[in-house]
C-alpha cells in the first residue's frame, strides 16, 4: 500500500521539519485554491460569452486576467448593508460558514504522489494524511448547507428565507446520491483514504469510470446540485428569488459566499479527479514522477471544472418537484441498486469489469420500468378545450 | 385559444440524459462560432447617410456660417434645446447668429432643425457620442456647433436629394 510507504520515513532522504512541511504545503495548496475559485469567476463569465457568441470580458489586463482582482478590489470597497431585523450574529456568520468548510475540504485531496527534489523528501503533495478522508469530505460537505439556510434566515427576507429553504432540502437531498455514489467506489477500491483510492486506480489502470459509470454519472450530476450549480441553483434562483439565500449581502460577505461556491466546485472537481478519473494517473502507464501527476491532475480537475460552466448555460433550471423526483425516485433508487450490485461483486471476487455490463443490464429494466411516460392532468395536455 | 399539443417524448428522450449530452454539443459549437461583439471604442458604429447623430452648424468654404438667426429651429425644436440670439453682419445676408446654443442633454436628435432650416445651416452629423464630466460642459456653443460644410457633405446631399422628391428644382440658399 502506498500509504504506509509515505509514513515510513526513509533514512536517507533528508525532510523538513513537520510544521514547516505543513506551512508550505498549506500556503502553495490554498494559494492554488484561491487562485483558481478567482479565474473561476473569470472563465465562468467567459465561457457564458463564448457560448452566447461573445467575447467576454478582456479590458483589464491581457484577456482580462487581471479581472478577478479588479472586482475584489471593488467588492472591498463596497457599502456593507445589514438589513434591518437580521440576526446580526447569524447574519455575519453565515458567509463565514458558506466559504470555510468548502476551503477545508481541499485539505485531504492527494494532487500528486511523494515529492522528491534531490535528496530532500516533501511527502504526498497533500495537507492532511487522513487515513479517514472519505468521511472527513462527507462530513464538511453536510456542513456546506449550514452558510446557505443561516445566511438565509438570518436576514429576515422572505426571499431569502425561500431561497435557503429550498437550497437545504435540496443539498439533503443529493447529499444521499453523492455519498451512496462515493461508497460504491469505496467498496471498490476498498479503502476510505483518498491517497489510497487513487493509486488503487492507478495501479490496476481501471478507473472508476470505467468500472462504475452509474455511480460516475450520479456522482456528477450530485455535485451540481451540492454546489449549487445550475440546474439546480435553487438557492439562488434569480427569476423566482431575486437573489435567493443571499439577496440581502453585499459587499465582502457577498464576495466570501461567491468564494465559497466557488472553492466547493474546485474541491468536487478535485474529488471527481481523485474518485473516478484514477487522480493523477494516466492510461496504461504505472507509475509517474509527481511533477507528471500533478499537470495531469490539474488537467482532469480543470476539464471537470470546464463542465460545470458548460452544463450551466445549457440546461435550464428544474422545476422544484421535478428536482425532488429526481433526487428521490431517481437518483437514490440507481445509487442503492449500484451500491449493491458493487457490494455483490466484490463480495463474488468477480473481475470489476463486470460491473459495468451488470449495471447496464440492472438499469435498462429500471428504465422501462420507472421511465413510463406518467400520465399528464388534463391543464396540462390542453386537451379537449378546442371542443 | 391556443391549443398546446405536448408532444409524447420518446424512449430515448425520456432517458434524458442522452439529450444533455446532445444540448452540451449545441453549446460547445457555440463557442466556436464566429463571435459577433464590436469592440466599441475601437471599432465604431459604421455611420451612412442615413445616420441621424448630433445637429451640427454648417460654415462655408470661405468660413462664414450658413445660418441667419431666423430662429425657425428654435421654434421647430420639441425639445426647447437650441437658444440663438441673432447680430448684424456686412456679408451679403446681413445676419448671422452671435450666439448658437443647443444643449445635448435636451436634444432628442429628431432632426426637426434641419427639415425646419431654410438656409441648409445645420444638419444631423455622423457624430453620436456624447459624454463630458459636468452638465454645463454638454451645452454646445457655436464654436462647438462649427463643422466644415465637406464635413457634413454626406448628409446635405441626402437631406437634397429628400426635398427634390417634393419639389422640381432643389432648395439650395
Amino acid at each position: 500500500m502506498p500509504v504506509e510507504a509515505v509514513t515510513l520515513a526513509d533514512t536517507t532522504t533528508k525532510e523538513l521539519p513537520l510544521l514547516v512541511l505543513w506551512l508550505f504545503k498549506a500556503g502553495l495548496i490554498y494559494g492554488g485554491l484561491l487562485g483558481t475559485a478567482a479565474l473561476m469567476t473569470l472563465a465562468e463569465r467567459k465561457v457564458s460569452a463564448w457560448i452566447q457568441y461573445r467575447i467576454g470580458p478582456n479590458r483589464v489586463g491581457p484577456w482580462g486576467l487581471l479581472q478577478p482582482l479588479a472586482d475584489g478590489v471593488k467588492f472591498i470597497f463596497k457599502e456593507e448593508v445589514v438589513p434591518d431585523g437580521a440576526n446580526p450574529l447569524m447574519f455575519r456568520l453565515a458567509p463565514i460558514l458558506s466559504a470555510v468548510p468548502a476551503m477545508l475540504a481541499i485539505a485531504v485531496i492527494p494532487f500528486a504522489g511523494e515529492v522528491k527534489i534531490g535528496d530532500w523528501s516533501f511527502g504526498t503533495l497533500s495537507i492532511a494524511n487522513l487515513d479517514i478522508s472519505v468521511l472527513y469530505v462527507g462530513a464538511l460537505t453536510g456542513l456546506s448547507v449550514y452558510g446557505v439556510i443561516l445566511g438565509g434566515w438570518s436576514s429576515n427576507s422572505k426571499y431569502s428565507l425561500l431561497g435557503g429553504l429550498r437550497a437545504s432540502a435540496q443539498m439533503i437531498s443529493y447529499e444521499l446520491t453523492l455519498l451512496l455514489a462515493v461508497l460504491s467506489v469505496v467498496l471498490m477500491n476498498g479503502s476510505l483514504d483518498l491517497r489510497a483510492i487513487a493509486a488503487d486506480q492507478a495501479s490496476t489502470g481501471m478507473w472508476n469510470a470505467i468500472v462504475q459509470p452509474v455511480a460516475f454519472v450520479l456522482f456528477v450530476i450530485a455535485m451540481f446540485a451540492e454546489t449549487n450549480r445550475h440546474p439546480f441553483d435553487f438557492a439562488e434562483c434569480e427569476p423566482e428569488l431575486v437573489g435567493g439565500f443571499h439577496t440581502e449581502y453585499s459587499s465582502m460577505k457577498f464576495a466570501l459566499f461567491f468564494l465559497g461556491e466557488y472553492c466547493a466546485m474546485v474541491v468536487m472537481a478535485c474529488l471527481a479527479t481523485t474518485f473516478f478519473l484514477g487522480g493523477g494517473a494516466l492510461p496504461f502507464i504505472a507509475e509517474l514522477a509527481w511533477y507528471v501527476e500533478l499537470p495531469v491532475f490539474c488537467a482532469k480537475a480543470s476539464s471537470f471544472l470546464f463542465l460545470f460552466l458548460w452544463v450551466r448555460w445549457t440546461l435550464p433550471r428544474f422545476r422544484y418537484d421535478q428536482l425532488m423526483t429526481l433526487g428521490w425516485q431517481v437518483m437514490l433508487p440507481l445509487a442503492l441498486v449500484n451500491l449493491f450490485v458493487t457490494g455483490a461483486v466484490v463480495a463474488l471476487g468477480w473481475h470489476p469489469l463486470l460491473m459495468p455490463l451488470l449495471a447496464i443490464a440492472v438499469l435498462v429494466p429500471f428504465a422501462l420500468l420507472f421511465g413510463r411516460p406518467r400520465p399528464r392532468s388534463e391543464s396540462l395536455t390542453h386537451e379537449g378545450a378546442a371542443g | 385559444m391556443v391549443i398546446v399539443k405536448r408532444k409524447e417524448l420518446s424512449f430515448w428522450e425520456r432517458l434524458y440524459l442522452p439529450e444533455v449530452v446532445r444540448g452540451l454539443s449545441v453549446t460547445m459549437r457555440a463557442i466556436f462560432r464566429r463571435k459577433i461583439t464590436r469592440q466599441y471604442p475601437e471599432e465604431p458604429l459604421a455611420t451612412n447617410e442615413v445616420t441621424r447623430g448630433q445637429p451640427r452648424l454648417a460654415v462655408n468654404e470661405d468660413d462664414t456660417i450658413r445660418c441667419v438667426s431666423c430662429g425657425l429651429c428654435e421654434i421647430a425644436c420639441p425639445a426647447y434645446a437650441i437658444t440663438i440670439d441673432g447680430q448684424e453682419t456686412d456679408r451679403f445676408i446681413e445676419r448671422e447668429p452671435e450666439r448658437f446654443d443647443i444643449d445635448m442633454l435636451r436634444c432628442i436628435l429628431c432632426g426637426f432643425c434641419e427639415e425646419a432650416c431654410p438656409k441648409d445651416a445645420i444638419f444631423m452629423s455622423e457624430e453620436l457620442e456624447l459624454a463630458d464630466f459636468s452638465r454645463e460642459a454638454l451645452v454646445y456653443d457655436i464654436e462647438k456647433l462649427k463643422r466644415p460644410i465637406s464635413a457634413l457633405q454626406r448628409r446635405s446631399d441626402y437631406v437634397y436629394k429628400l426635398n427634390d422628391r417634393w419639389h422640381s428644382s432643389s432648395s439650395t440658399s
